[in-house]
């Protein structure tokens, strides 16, 4: 026996010793890289960049892997800006809104190509949009470009109303015969409460100022610029639905004939060649920066249309971008090559770039490690590991991101449809000591935009709330102590009828949670509901210990699996909270404010009041942008203070890159222009203290830039001397 | 049906095996250690709470900016370190040893009763009934098991549990909440599949068993069919069967963390020896403890469980006098 | 046995078919679907995409047209991967789970075999508990925290093989071992327990007293009827292995079957999720039908009416 129990012994004195091993092989990394950093000798660079992507077609994916992925095929009409996301010049070299900025103008270069060779002209533009937006394709990004005159009459198979004579029923012959609010209300039934109804008076204008040299014109623009048409569902049973709430309509339907919209009635036009018109139904002024998204990037219509949906094949595709497609095997690897047909191609100096569509965080911090692969995309750096990979100060990229998380509140369900009890529970949670617990260096959020994303509209937004607050009798550093002030929830409790069992010095308290004494609190009711993830798992017993410690209410948590979560929280069917982090589609404050729009919103709480859907359209139809945030700061103050959400962080981007790769930065959407990257061989020039890397210049890059950028300066430049020519003569 | 199964010679075989078991040192041992374990997962985290006033789910963010929500090296004051918020690692593997034990208990007593009787009805009815049987079994292991568990959660776990739920739910537990009725579930979807693998073990021992001169012998004096199963059939099958009984409870601990992380079982802030494994993996760089407390508090329960039920396969063995 | 054979045959079709439908069921049950998101999509584009996939016609309709595809073995094309035919993912997929999962089978058939056999020879020697405690670390050492350390020591220090990523035989080592260990401890435990059983019963001694020497009972005779539950234990075991292992394909980055169909699931991809699961349960249903023939060449009064 003494000798069996020496066998066990020492098998367990193997796994100390391994363990031990482990410990101290793993936690003394004192060098200045972390693990093997060697500059490949090529211009080769591997990068993970998420999940498969769903497809290679770039108007058929909706996340951000594929956008990473697809970046690299296909080109635009603009591209972003490696730091700033801005739009920059791609196949358009450049472009000019209308006087009323609901028309846009791009004059294409003439010597963009496709991948086979074939010229890209503004033809194929009208192609790629056309297509984006058929019902067949069914896009799920479709809703991108509803800001495309008649774009969601005709994804939607929608028709317009002729009449005998050829004459369309127009919104505005409803609106005159009836001059009733409801009228306009029930005239539009095609356009979205998201899209206000232009201003038939604005478009008129322009058809007065359409005499200027600059505006070509054709049957297309006379069309798309005519006072808009009404449009009613194509599908029979939606129609008869329609009209039977609207009689008028009706009415005004009677004897006249439906003609389906057609994909060329939208507003897309190619003037020439290298001209291409694009018509919107309200001045967008984000519109511009949108279109760098791959929805709106240029396909070859010869390839899809000879081979379906098989045209993304290796041996099918046609691409527009810098790279081409080489090697594609699903959840291994996707290989781009440099395409030497692209424009810029002179100028593009990576080589090839790996793909690997990774998911697992340590698997890719692994492959990190053994210099395997040289970047990542955004949140790969698990928490566990940032304190340690933190110190590799010339690799670790942590910066804030058009991205926030909150919890969501089902804001119907009482006690919950309190908003005092709302804005306690916020006041509840203390937001910096999350932000220790997560690792997270930015100022705790209590707003709805995240923070350094939008500085200008910060900026304003400053303005706007000390008015606002001054109104509301309140101090900025009110305002601001909501981020974290027990002393202060407990107080609202107490207002509002709940009874505090027990009050602690430091000002937190116990609320009285048994439903058998009088002003107990409904514990009961509320509970936190998250979906599954590590990260989330976390967050909520944070806050989770958060609420039981400063208010004395132990919260149930509830996790659920991704889809059966996103259908319980989308229909408000949870009590309490839910878990929800927003990532902005564009670089413009309303990509969030936009949630809350609309009765049937997506924000998920159940909220929606009709003045803030008003604040926001009056904000959208303002054309001077620092009027417009000032209208969207106030929107956001309206919402604040109702406090349907309890934001809590901006996040931030948490990935890693070698020290070789240039040109490559934390922008807010984590999204790359690839032709700006570089391997570059010399240590000495390896990018040091990555924090500063968005103002470091590197001399390559800017040039790059500012030559692109060019053609569009000097087209403003000239038109401006234009105007100022025409202003003297005349 | 119990009443069959009693051996023939009545209680002198336990007797006898209980005194055979108590002889081997390794399995005296291993009961030794589970015995523990019971005792201290269930008073362990009430004496840590009286003692030092830590919980599994007590999260130190008291102190204004947090420095205590982190990961500690273990300490008097927390023998075996916090994880990374703070919490008190020795509350939480305690605390994890009920579910993680009651998950493995509630399995192999499912795998043990429908698994084994399942199986020998079948191998020693043999023809049709074993072929239907055995194909039940074979739909049973095709159907993507995860699917089951989304579509339970979603009809039996949200705001729409059926009263009938909640009434099973209040059965066995007591009150009828939500936590309660999750673990409910759990081990629903565990006993679902933990005697599939067991029934084709046993079926094939009975198999080969069945022709053997023994049944023919029963059989021929008379012995009914139930009695032949499990009065002759089954406790010359028992080696393998108590092997592979041991060998369940660490796959279905493995299971259940998986399920735990998909919504199902344990809840949060509360954890299992597999879930708080998964995660101290992840973080196995920088705070080693996190995973070798919960994972040395697990291999050491598994191989005490082991040591058990091989004294017990040894002790219940029939032959084994001869040796 | 013949007959026995063909009738086991046909009878996989239908139960096929019923394990589609079981599983369509559940789909059809569970909430969300493969386009929904954090983005609430604007009903026409639902509309639109309903229209494309046919899911606005009648729920029998919809299961006629599917079972009808499915006789034809067509899948059709994965919904979240549109580009993606469901038969082309299997093909493309199941020889990476399947090289690892054989490799590994064989690997743990191997080792766990020998263990087990000696250890049954030897009980209560040295080697008996020394490769019995093996077995248990193997079993409880999870295969999620065994990766990362055979990763970090052997990938990461000691730079011997590659961290993750399928290419070439070095990639594979360390997948495979992961993969392995876990059933390396059920063959060596399962047979240690069925060559101890089968070493007792009265047909070794017969053919002990029959003088034949010891290699020959134990081989010829032991073995046979000992490593029973070890076959047993191999079809589901093998099925589920070719199938691919979430765990290991995600922590070595392999694209395998496994982790595609877990995700199929996740994302409500239903014509992947049927594809994989009617190839799984043919594979299931034909491994136990090679087990339930091998029972009868291992032990021959095994029989089957």
């Amino acid at each position: 026996m003494t000798r069996i129990s020496f066998i066990q012994f020492r098998s367990i004195l193997a796994i100390v010793v391994l363990a031990s091993f482990l410990i101290s092989c793993t936690t003394q990394a004192t060098s200045r890289y972390w693990g093997q950093t060697k500059a490949p000798t090529e211009q080769v660079m591997r990068y993970v960049s998420g999940s498969e992507p769903e497809s290679l077609d770039p108007q058929v994916p909706t996340g951000q892997p594929e956008a990473r992925v697809l970046m690299a095929f296909y080109d635009g009409l603009v591209e972003y800006h490696p730091k700033t996301m801005d739009p920059i010049p791609a196949i358009a070299e450049s472009w000019e809104p209308s006087p009323d900025g609901t028309e846009y103008t791009f004059h294409l270069r003439k010597n963009a190509k496709f991948s086979n060779g074939e010229p890209i002209t503004a033809k194929d533009f009208v192609y790629t949009f056309r297509r984006a937006l058929s019902p067949e394709l069914a896009a799920q990004n479709a809703y991108l470009s509803y800001y495309i005159k008649y774009a969601e009459a005709y994804n939607s198979g929608k028709s317009f109303v002729r009449d005998t004579s050829g004459k369309f029923l127009l919104v505005k012959d409803l609106e005159e015969k009836k001059q009733t609010p409801e009228a306009e209300k029930s005239a539009t039934p095609t356009i979205e409460p998201n899209n206000p109804v232009e201003n038939p008076a604005k478009t008129e204008k322009i058809q007065a100022d359409s005499n200027k040299p600059s505006v070509v014109e054709t049957e297309f623009h006379k069309m798309i610029n005519e006072p808009e048409r009404v449009t009613v569902p194509g599908d029979e049973k939606s129609r008869t639905a329609l009209l039977e709430k609207n009689p008028k309509l009706k009415a005004a339907l009677e004897g006249k004939e439906l003609v389906p919209v057609k994909g060329e009635d939208i507003g897309v036009e190619a003037v020439d060649d290298y001209t291409f018109r694009m018509k919107l139904i309200q001045p967008a002024p984000f519109f511009i920066g949108l279109l760098g998204h791959q929805f709106f990037r240029v396909v070859h219509g010869a390839t899809v249309e000879k081979f379906g949906k098989d045209w993304t094949r290796p041996q099918n595709i046609v691409t527009s971008g810098a790279f081409k497609l080489s090697v594609h095997k699903p959840y291994d690897e996707i290989i781009a090559v440099k395409d030497p047909n692209y424009w810029d191609a002179a100028n593009v100096r990576l080589e090839r770039i790996e793909f690997y569509p990774l998911e697992e965080q340590t698997t890719m911090m692994n492959l990190y490690k053994a210099g395997a692969v040289d970047a990542t995309y955004n949140h790969t750096v698990p928490a566990g590991w940032k304190s340690n990979v933190k110190q590799y100060e010339n690799e670790y990229l942590n910066f804030a991101e058009v991205s926030i998380e909150y919890y969501t509140i089902a804001v119907n369900k009482p006690p919950m449809n309190n908003v005092k009890i709302r804005n306690a529970f916020s006041q509840a949670v203390n937001r910096e000591a999350l932000a220790t617990f997560r690792k997270n260096a930015l100022n705790p959020l209590i707003d709805f935009t995240p923070e350094g994303a939008f500085p200008k509209y910060e900026e304003i937004r400053k303005r706007v709330y000390d008015e606002l607050l001054k109104k509301d009798g309140m101090t900025r550093e009110q305002w601001q102590s909501q981020a974290f002030n027990p002393k202060r929830a407990c107080e609202i409790f107490e207002e509002q009828g709940y009874k505090v069992r027990e009050k602690r010095e430091d000002g937190r308290c116990v609320l009285e949670t048994d439903p058998s004494v009088k002003g107990a609190f409904p514990v009961a009711e509320v509970e936190i509901l998250y979906n599954t993830s590590e990260s989330n798992k976390s967050v909520a017993e944070f806050i989770q210990a958060q609420w039981k410690q400063n208010l004395g209410l132990t919260l149930p948590l509830k996790n659920q699996e991704w889809k059966t979560f996103l259908k319980v929280r989308k229909e408000v069917d949870y009590k309490g909270f839910g878990r929800a982090g927003w990532v902005g589609d564009y670089i413009d404050p309303f990509t969030f404010l936009n949630l809350f729009y609309g009765k049937t919103n997506d924000s998920s709480t159940g909220w929606h009041k009709p003045e803030y859907d008003k604040m926001l359209d009056d904000a959208n139809k303002e054309l001077d942008p620092d009027k417009r945030y000032e209208m969207l700061a106030r929107a956001e103050y309206f919402l604040m203070k109702d406090q349907p959400v309890i934001p809590f962080l901006t996040q931030e981007t948490n990935w890693i890159k070698k020290p070789y790769i240039k040109g490559f930065y934390p922008n807010p959407g984590t999204l790359h222009p690839w032709k700006f990257v570089y391997i570059e061989q010399d240590p000495n020039k390896w990018d040091t203290q990555v924090k500063n890397i968005m103002k470091n210049q590197d001399p390559w890059v800017e040039e790059q830039i500012s030559r692109l950028m060019k053609t569009q300066e000097d087209f403003q430049k000239s038109r401006q001397a234009q105007e100022t020519n025409t202003a003297k003569t005349e | 049906m119990t009443e069959n199964t009693q051996p023939i010679q009545g209680t002198s075989l336990w007797k006898d095996a209980w005194k055979r078991l108590l002889k081997n040192k390794l399995a005296v041992f291993g009961l030794i250690v589970l015995g523990i374990m019971v005792i201290a997962v269930l008073i362990g985290p009430a004496i840590i709470r009286w003692t030092t006033g830590f919980t599994a789910d007590y999260i130190p963010s008291d102190v204004g900016i947090g420095e205590l929500v982190a990961s500690f090296p273990p300490s008097w004051q927390h023998p075996m370190g916090t994880d990374e918020a703070g919490r008190d690692l020795l509350a939480r593997v305690l605390q994890g040893g009920r579910i993680s034990l009651m998950v493995g208990i509630i399995s192999t007593i499912v795998s043990l009763i429908v698994g084994v009787s399942y199986g020998a009805i079948a191998g020693y009815m043999g023809g049709k009934i074993d072929n239907v049987m055995m194909r039940f079994v074979d739909i049973l292991y095709a159907i993507p098991y995860i699917l089951i568990v989304i579509v339970l959660l979603s009809v039996f776990g949200g705001p729409n549990t059926p009263d009938w739920i909640k009434w099973l739910a209040e059965l066995f537990g007591g009150a009828g909440n939500a936590g309660l009725s999750q673990i409910f579930l759990l081990f629903f979807a565990l006993g679902l599949v933990s005697w599939l693998t067991m029934a084709r073990v046993v079926r094939g021992q009975i198999l080969s068993l069945k022709n053997q001169e023994f049944v023919l012998a029963a059989r021929a004096t008379g012995v009914s069919t139930l009695g032949i199963i499990f009065r002759h059939l089954v406790p010359n099958a028992l080696g393998p069967v108590i092997v592979y009984a041991t060998l369940t409870v660490p796959s279905v601990m493995l299971s259940e963390a998986f399920l735990s992380f998909l919504g199902l079982g344990v809840q949060a802030p509360y954890a299992s020896w597999g879930s708080l494994a998964a995660d101290g993996i992840k973080n196995i760089a920088i705070y080693p403890w996190q995973l070798i407390f919960p994972g040395v508090t697990m291999a050491l329960t598994l191989f005490s469980l082991n040591f058990v039920g091989d004294g017990l396969r040894d002790a219940l063995d029939p032959q084994t006098r001869k040796f | 046995m013949l007959s026995f054979i063909i009738r086991r045959l046909l009878l996989v079709i239908p139960m096929a078919l019923l394990v589609v439908t079981v599983t369509w069921t559940l789909v059809r049950l569970a909430p969300g679907s493969f386009y929904s998101g954090e983005k609430t999509l604007p009903p026409a584009i639902e509309a639109n995409i309903k229209k494309k996939y046919g899911l606005d016609k009648h729920w029998l309709e919809q299961y006629g047209l599917m079972m009808l595809n499915i006789i034809r073995l067509d899948f059709g094309d994965s919904l979240k991967y549109p580009d993606r035919n469901v038969n082309q993912i299997i093909r493309d997929h199941f020889p990476y789970s399947a090289t690892v999962g054989i490799l590994a089978y064989l690997l743990a058939l191997a080792l766990g075999l020998t263990a087990g056999i000696v250890a049954a020879l030897k009980q209560n020697s040295a080697f008996d508990y020394g490769s019995m405690t093996f077995a248990m670390l193997g079993l409880s050492v999870p295969n999620f925290v065994l990766g990362p350390i055979l990763v970090s020591v052997f990938s990461l220090t000691l730079y011997m093989f590659p961290p993750a990523r399928f290419g070439g035989f070095m990639s594979l080592v360390l997948p495979v071992i992961t993969l392995s260990a876990i059933y390396m401890a059920y063959i060596a435990r399962l047979t240690r327990a069925g060559m101890l059983e089968v070493m007792r019963s009265d047909y070794i001694r017969t053919a002990r007293a029959k003088g034949l020497s010891e290699k020959t009972v134990l081989l010829k005779h032991g073995l046979r009827g000992g490593i029973i539950p070890v076959v047993s234990f191999t079809g589901p075991a093998l099925a589920s292995l070719l199938a691919g292992t979430v765990v290991v394909e995600k922590v070595f980055a392999i694209p395998g079957l496994g982790n595609i169909f877990i995700q199929s699931v996740l994302n409500r991809d239903e014509p992947l999720i049927l594809g994989i699961v009617a190839f799984l349960s043919i594979l299931i249903m034909l491994f136990n039908l090679a087990v339930d023939i091998s029972y009868g060449f291992l032990d021959p009064r095994i029989r089957y009416e």
